[in-house]
């Protein structure tokens, strides 16, 4: 009986093995995947990590993806995936948001959340809450809606029996010549 | 990538449309070639692969912003996790799309490989290997990849690697009393 032990090399070595034991079916969160990325997870939960992905051939191809990808400088995207992108998001994001926040209040300052900084998005909303106050005051001042009505009226039935001079010359005794 | 910290991820969560904008014109590049990679085995069009760009979009929106109110920037910067997100929502995106019409010609051949069950393999038991040494030979000997590049995922200098590996191999042949060549 031969007590002589096989060679192999390491690679014919690690290719006869199969791994024992538990399977290793759980998954990894986002959070912690890409905490393992960047080597911030603790000892025990980068060793749960190590464990999903040494038995996981898909994650681990997963990280090794990632890791290259996050290593080099990017092309551009084509245009048309911001573009899109960009357009799921539009105005009536900002007006909801506006009106959960309050109110009729609230959507006066719908113009101000275009702005860039809190400072800018105050000053504007401020502009234009003494803007709708000044027109409101302008409005009653002048009469209100009833007189504007009735003045509006007058114009119209005065123009609407005036002939203009320049055609009086078609009109000589109340016939089209 | 830098740009992606500098977005005012509050007001983008709260609705404001301007840093949503910055946001996707940040986020594009980085999308945009995760996807592509993920997809790369499946041979898409470029209408398809934009469609699963789109998706990954889609679901940072979706909700209210969802995922994007969970993000958690002490456990990972924004660009690691955005990137783990946008792998999951591709792959995701091609299964939903491969349950609609499932084409043998679509799936990339690592899919179909049935494992060999015929030759006997020596198991390991449990225990013997440590999980990072397990991982360290699966990723030089069944992702056939070079020291450096492990040493890089890892966040760990090579020689760190070496010796992991040697360490483990040594294991490996006193339990299996196996001679190297």
């Amino acid at each position: 009986m031969s007590t002589e032990r096989p060679s192999m090399t390491d690679q014919e070595l690690w290719r006869s093995l199969a791994m024992g034991g538990k399977a290793a079916s759980d998954t990894v969160s986002d959070h912690d995947l890409a905490a393992w990325l960047e080597g911030r997870l603790a000892p025990a939960e980068a060793a749960r990590v190590d464990a999903v992905l040494a038995a996981n051939p898909e994650q681990r191809a997963a990280v090794l993806e990632l890791s290259e990808i996050l290593a080099i400088p990017l092309p551009a995207a084509p245009a048309r995936l911001a573009v899109r992108a960009q357009a799921l998001v539009g105005f009536e994001a900002e007006r909801e948001s506006a009106s959960r926040s309050g109110g009729l209040l609230a959507f006066l300052f719908v113009p101000s959340l275009f702005a860039a900084g809190r400072r800018q998005a105050l000053r504007a909303a401020a502009m234009a809450t003494a803007g709708a106050i000044v027109a409101v005051s302008g409005f009653l001042m002048g009469g209100g809606l009833g007189d504007s009505y009735a003045h509006q009226k007058q114009i119209t039935v005065v123009s609407s029996t005036d002939t203009p001079s320049e055609l009086t010359y078609l009109f000589s005794d109340g016939n089209l010549i | 990538m830098s740009e992606l910290n500098d977005i005012d991820l509050r007001g983008l969560t709260a609705g404001n449309k301007r840093a949503w904008d910055q946001f996707v014109a940040a986020a594009a590049p980085l999308i945009n070639a995760v996807v592509r990679r993920a997809l790369s085995p499946y041979r898409l069009v470029e209408d398809d692969v934009m469609d699963a760009a789109q998706d990954v979009f889609v679901r940072l929106c979706a909700s209210d912003f969802r995922l994007l109110k969970n993000y958690d920037s002490s456990r990972a910067g924004i660009s690691t996790w955005l990137a783990v997100v946008a792998r999951s929502a591709a792959i995701d995106h091609m299964r939903r799309r491969r349950q609609v019409a499932d084409s043998l010609d679509d799936v990339p051949e690592a899919a179909l490989a049935v494992e060999d069950r015929h030759s006997e393999k020596l198991k390991i038991p449990q225990g013997l290997l440590t999980d990072r040494q397990t991982l360290m030979l699966r990723l030089l000997y069944d992702e056939d990849r070079d020291v450096t590049e492990v040493a890089q995922l890892l966040k760990i200098d090579t020689q760190t690697v070496r010796s992991t590996h040697h360490k483990a191999l040594l294991r490996l042949r006193e339990h299996f009393r196996i001679d190297s060549t």
